[in-house]
């Protein structure tokens, strides 16, 4: 009222007050110590009870850790010698490249860089903002990365079908990458791109496939002068180990989980009684037992299964028993996600006259998978964290890696520091992943 | 309109072309070339077994369960002797899975519960704690844990001699072996403190339902929760005083290299439950404190505004409410905690996966019966739960237009 | 504000019941939500009786005036002096102003997991420790006098949104409170209930009932209220009688705003 000076008739000019800063005890670091910190004198000694707690918890890593850690020595004796209380970061060095790439030769090493490179960058678009075709690049991931990265990590002789699916991949690959720098460069996609250069722009519609199909063409010729003799030399699959087996296992089952989920969750939603009731039994049975008895059932039951001249190592075993437990928490994921999308969706579609197959492509599979993300993303999370269980039945990921460390003559007895350093591997790897879907959340939750 | 008549007249006319394109005999068609498929698979499967297991001169059937299994298990809760069939091993493993199992499901949801109100703090540095513990223990692999908890601490713990006396009373010695702990005898007149227990309970239980009644008719409210603890307490103490305190300890107590007299849990068992209960409770702490968030700050404005205390308003409004949120996937964690404690196999407890998926497999064979049993364990419990949630949702599902 | 509302028992002004007892005072009372200083050296009494609307653009200040009656929310300075009671830290006083002051929220509030006879007994069984039988022969009263004894064995989420405002409204009244705050109680309702709530309102009114409301229902202030208040920046720009307030504001920005309203 004070601003406000009555003067019979006349209009009042309001003009607001200026604002006052607030008492110093209320904001600022004190303002943000009083409140977070210190509002009551309860709530003062849980603060120093619990600023002592992070001191020596904090203290005693330290010491151990690192002041009295031993980064350099030949044996776990001489790590003993030199400080009997500290961590033995010596060892860890020693064993990194088998943590990392198990007992793959050293010299073939640069396969499993190049491959893991080639998936990055096979999935990078992903990324990339305002690019059309992703969903076709996410497919011939699925489709032909598995058989170029399977040839680069295995080697040895390529029969006819390895052949052509590795010169496939490869001109998949460059087209792909020739699709991005076009679609940067010129804003169109290269198929149109392809269509204007050749002069087909002005043709029929129908006829547009045909340059590109040409192209393409071209291109896997290229691609046979250039790779058509290249061979690396086999690696067993004995030797495969450590981060690499570990995230080879986890990348394999969530790719192949994903078509076999959705198949899965599209036959649980099936209105014909017995696909439904299959998909049902599938699902439920592989959700309800541990992973454990189905790796077990995997290398004992599998060698009954199969006729005796066609029989699977173990890492394949293990892999197809991983894969198959996938597909069924992928189905549930992908049951989520059909159900989120609104039923006018459904609606629209059958109204539009499309087919079920049609209306699932185009219409509600789209859209369920955006949705899908961030729960792949967890599932892969825990994939990765679940794939720690191939080491029960002897496959030498990064876990029985490390626990080897401890068992190995010279480091005998080196059990903590792996198991440590393998924890912050994990730890890195998945809290990285689950900020990550967090953040997919949040942001379809804001988008839509 | 002349299209669709002509289109009409069209299909009448092929009676082959109605058939086909029937929407009820398209389904027919494909459910018959999807069971077709399976059973071909099936038949497939069963033949290939059928041969490799008559190329290998083995047998089938449940007879095994009833021969002699010839191999020591080294801890169990049920009586276990090596001269015991493969059926009492399928008990033991089955005993000793569900004792782990439950136990650190207890722990596991007073923990969760503990670490999920404190990441509500209002007091900064502990909501904080509370979140890197959460994140620290949920993104590392629980078999990393458990393996960690075996080799690095209780494996490494000093011989029975040094060993660890917790409290520093004598009575709890923890060092390489496990854990040694007194052992209680009860005497001829125990069971009248047994009684006493029960008697105590039922009393409280009618207080519980007389207080209720009270305050519904007179508004009196009777201080039900310090009166039951004094009577689930008092009451026992004082008639097993009365009867001459007719318990005795077996104490555990060193002698030579090792402990005589009371109970133990091996290593393998402390690491597996340590690793189960920490594992377990970042997840359901993350469920409690979205459950609690889930109820809406105006639910405990509207509380405060008609005058109910912060202590009333807590169980009155926001717990009633946030259980139904927090119920459903905790169950599901329990689940998850007994398909988890099959990890023991990697330690080397004896739970129903070790000794007899893999530990009978190996000495006696019969996989597929074995698998087939195992499997059939998980997927009853898995049943059970889902029916209690089941149940639980049902009755609590709130009522919406 | 967007459809004329149109209340039943016509448009003139009903009595005031106003008496010489102060029952609210702010003195000087300044509150900042961290560094925004939300409300500037807010004065204001309010009598026995007196029925009170607070307008404003939002993010005025007008909602935290009236949270800060029951302390929803602290105020950093100042005194706020409700029923003689001084509001500050301390528990014992807080709880009894709370159970005197009635609130009704603008998104309602009910208790979802509690019928709305349950709502209605919830705070007198426990607060006033009164029987069930009592509780429950208040709660029907009040559900009468709301119009909705009907729905008495229902949950909350079997009720429109207007019922719900009005077994709002009775679950504040059966603890009985000498004062009763309505914080936009119709902005969140569809325009043909918004009439059945400001009804009840009045009703309420006619009883002699201290009331500060929220609202931007015009037809509602022009009827029931004793002053009105008008809120900009945090701070009571124009109060009068309503007529006055609405037939011949003094200050600009009260004119800017009444247009604005009244252009709808």
């Amino acid at each position: 009222m004070a601003s406000v000076e009555s003067q019979s008739g006349d209009v009042i000019v309001f003009t607001p007050k200026a604002s006052k800063p607030p008492p110093p005890t209320t904001v600022g670091v004190l303002g943000w110590l009083r409140e977070n910190l210190f509002y009551s004198w309860f709530s003062a000694i849980v603060t120093f009870a619990a600023l002592y707690l992070i001191f020596i918890t904090f203290a005693a890593l330290y010491q151990w850790g690192i002041a009295d850690a031993v980064w350099e020595a030949e044996s776990r004796r001489q790590c003993l010698d030199a400080s009997p209380h500290g961590a033995c970061w010596a060892g860890i060095i020693v064993w990194f490249n088998g943590i990392i790439y198990g007992r793959f030769p050293l010299d073939e090493q640069w396969r499993v860089d190049l491959g893991f490179i080639l998936l990055v960058l096979w999935l990078a678009p992903f990324w990339f903002p305002r690019l059309t075709g992703k969903i076709g690049i996410g497919i011939t991931a699925v489709v032909f990365y598995p058989f170029l990265a399977g040839y680069l990590f295995a080697g040895g002789e390529r029969g006819w079908f390895m052949q052509t699916m590795v010169l496939l991949a490869v001109t998949v690959f460059i087209t792909n990458w020739l699709h991005i720098v076009v679609s940067m460069v010129t804003g169109r996609s290269l198929r149109e791109w392809v269509v204007g250069v050749t002069g087909f722009a002005d043709k029929h519609e129908r006829l547009h496939k045909y340059p590109m199909l040409g192209f393409q063409g071209i291109v896997l010729i290229g691609v046979y002068l250039w790779l058509g003799n290249w061979s690396v030399s086999e690696v067993n699959t004995n030797l495969w180990g450590g981060l690499f087996l570990t995230l080879l296992i986890s990348v394999l089952a969530i790719v192949t989980a994903l078509p076999g989920g959705v198949a899965l969750a599209l036959a649980r939603r099936s209105h014909m009684p017995v696909i439904r009731v299959s998909a049902i039994a599938f699902i439920e049975l592989f959700r309800s037992v541990p992973l454990i008895t189905v790796l077990f059932m995997a290398v004992t039951m599998m060698p009954l299964f199969l006729p005796p001249d066609f029989q699977l190592n173990k890492l394949v075993q293990a892999i197809i028993g991983v894969c198959l437990f996938a597909a069924a928490y992928m189905a549930e994921v992908v049951r989520g996600g059909l159900q989120a999308v609104p039923n006018g969706q459904y609606e629209a579609a059958k109204a539009m006259g499309l087919t079920y197959w049609k209306s699932m492509n185009l219409i509600i599979l789209p859209q369920a998978l955006k949705l899908m993300i961030p729960n792949i993303v967890s599932n892969f999370l825990g994939l990765v964290k679940d794939t720690t269980l191939v080491s029960i039945i002897g496959l030498y990921d990064m876990l029985l890696m490390l626990k080897a460390a401890g068992q190995n003559p010279i480091w005998i007895g080196l059990h903590t520091e792996p198991l440590v350093f393998g924890a912050i591997v994990y730890f890195i790897l998945c809290f990285a992943m689950s900020q990550y879907s967090q953040a997919l959340e949040r942001k379809l939750k804001t988008t839509r | 309109m002349a299209a669709v008549i002509e289109r009409g007249a069209r299909d009448s006319r092929s009676t082959f072309a109605k058939i086909v394109n029937d929407e009820r005999n398209r389904s027919i068609f494909w459910q018959v070339i999807v069971f077709g498929l399976i059973g071909y698979v099936c038949w497939y499967l069963f033949t290939n077994t059928a041969a490799n297991l008559e190329a290998r001169g083995m047998s089938s059937g449940f007879d095994f369960l009833g021969t002699n299994a010839g191999f020591d298990i080294a801890w169990s809760i049920i009586p276990y002797e090596p001269q015991d069939t493969f059926g009492r091993v399928y008990l033991v493993g089955l005993t000793n899975t569900l004792a782990v199992s439950l136990l650190a499901i207890v722990l596991t949801t007073i923990l969760g519960f503990i670490i999920g109100v404190l990441r509500l703090s209002h007091n900064w540095l502990i909501s904080t704690m509370a979140a890197w513990y959460v994140e620290i223990f949920r993104n590392t692999p629980l078999l990393l844990q458990i393996i960690f908890w075996y080799t690095a601490v209780f494996s490494v713990l000093p011989r029975p001699k040094q060993s660890i006396d917790i409290g520093g009373i004598g009575l709890f010695e923890l060092n390489n072996r496990g854990l040694y702990f007194p052992e209680p005898q009860p005497g001829d007149l125990f069971w009248i403190t047994m009684l006493a227990i029960f008697v105590a309970i039922a009393t409280v239980y009618f207080l519980a339902v007389w207080a209720k009644r009270r305050q519904l008719t007179t508004g009196e409210r009777f201080p039900v929760f310090w009166t039951s603890l004094g009577i689930l307490f008092g009451l026992p103490i004082v008639v097993f005083l009365v009867t001459g305190s007719p318990l005795a300890w077996s104490i555990p107590e060193l002698k030579g290299f090792n402990f005589q007299g009371g109970t133990s849990l091996p290593p393998s068992f402390l690491a597996l439950f340590f690793a189960l209960v920490i594992y377990h409770s970042s997840y359901i702490a993350e469920n409690v404190r979205a459950g609690i968030l889930s109820v809406s700050h105006g639910q405990t404005e509207a509380s405060y505004s008609l005058g109910l205390k912060p202590g009333w308003t807590l169980r009155l409004i926001i717990i009633p409410q946030a259980l139904r949120a927090i119920m459903p996937p905790l169950i599901s964690t329990w689940m998850t905690v007994v398909k988890n404690s099959s990890l023991a196999v990697a330690i080397g407890f004896p739970d129903l996966v070790s000794v007899f998926m893999q530990t009978s497999i190996n000495i006696g064979g019969h996989a597929i019966e074995i698998v087939a049993m195992v499997m059939l364990f998980y997927s009853s419990v898995s049943l059970i739960i889902s029916a209690a949630l089941n149940y639980y949702n049902t009755r609590v599902q709130l009522k919406e237009r | 504000m967007s459809e004329e509302v149109v209340l039943s028992g016509g448009e003139e002004h009903i009595a005031s019941a106003i008496s010489e007892e102060v029952v609210i005072t702010f003195e000087d009372v300044n509150k900042w939500y961290g560094e925004f200083h939300v409300l500037k050296d807010i004065n204001l009494s309010v009598r026995k009786g007196e029925r009170i609307v607070i307008c404003g653009p939002s993010g005025s200040g007008k909602s935290t005036l009236i949270r800060c009656i029951n302390r929803l929310e602290p105020h950093q300075d100042g005194h706020i002096v409700v029923n003689g009671v001084n509001l500050d830290a301390n528990v014992k006083n807080i709880d009894a102003i709370r159970s005197d002051v009635g609130m009704v929220f603008q998104s309602f509030n009910l208790f979802p997991h509690l019928t709305v006879v349950e709502n209605c007994t919830l705070a007198p069984m426990w607060v006033k420790k009164m029987p069930l039988a009592e509780a429950e022969q208040i709660a029907m009263k009040y559900l009468e006098r709301v119009k909705i004894p009907e729905q008495a064995q229902k949950y909350p989420g079997q009720l429109s949104g207007g019922q719900q405002q009005r077994v709002a409204i009775a679950r504040s009244l059966c603890m009985n409170p000498s004062i009763m705050l309505f914080d936009e109680p119709t902005s969140a309702l569809d325009p043909e209930m918004i009439s059945e709530v400001l009804d009840v309102m009045v009703e309420l009114a006619e009883t002699g009932m201290t009331m500060l409301c929220v609202t931007h229902e015009m037809a509602f202030a022009k009827k029931v209220a004793d002053r009105v208040i008008f809120m900009d920046f945090g701070e009571i720009v124009e109060e009068n009688a309503p007529d006055e307030f609405f037939g011949n504001a003094k200050v600009d920005r009260t004119q800017l705003f009444l247009s604005q309203i009244l252009a709808h």
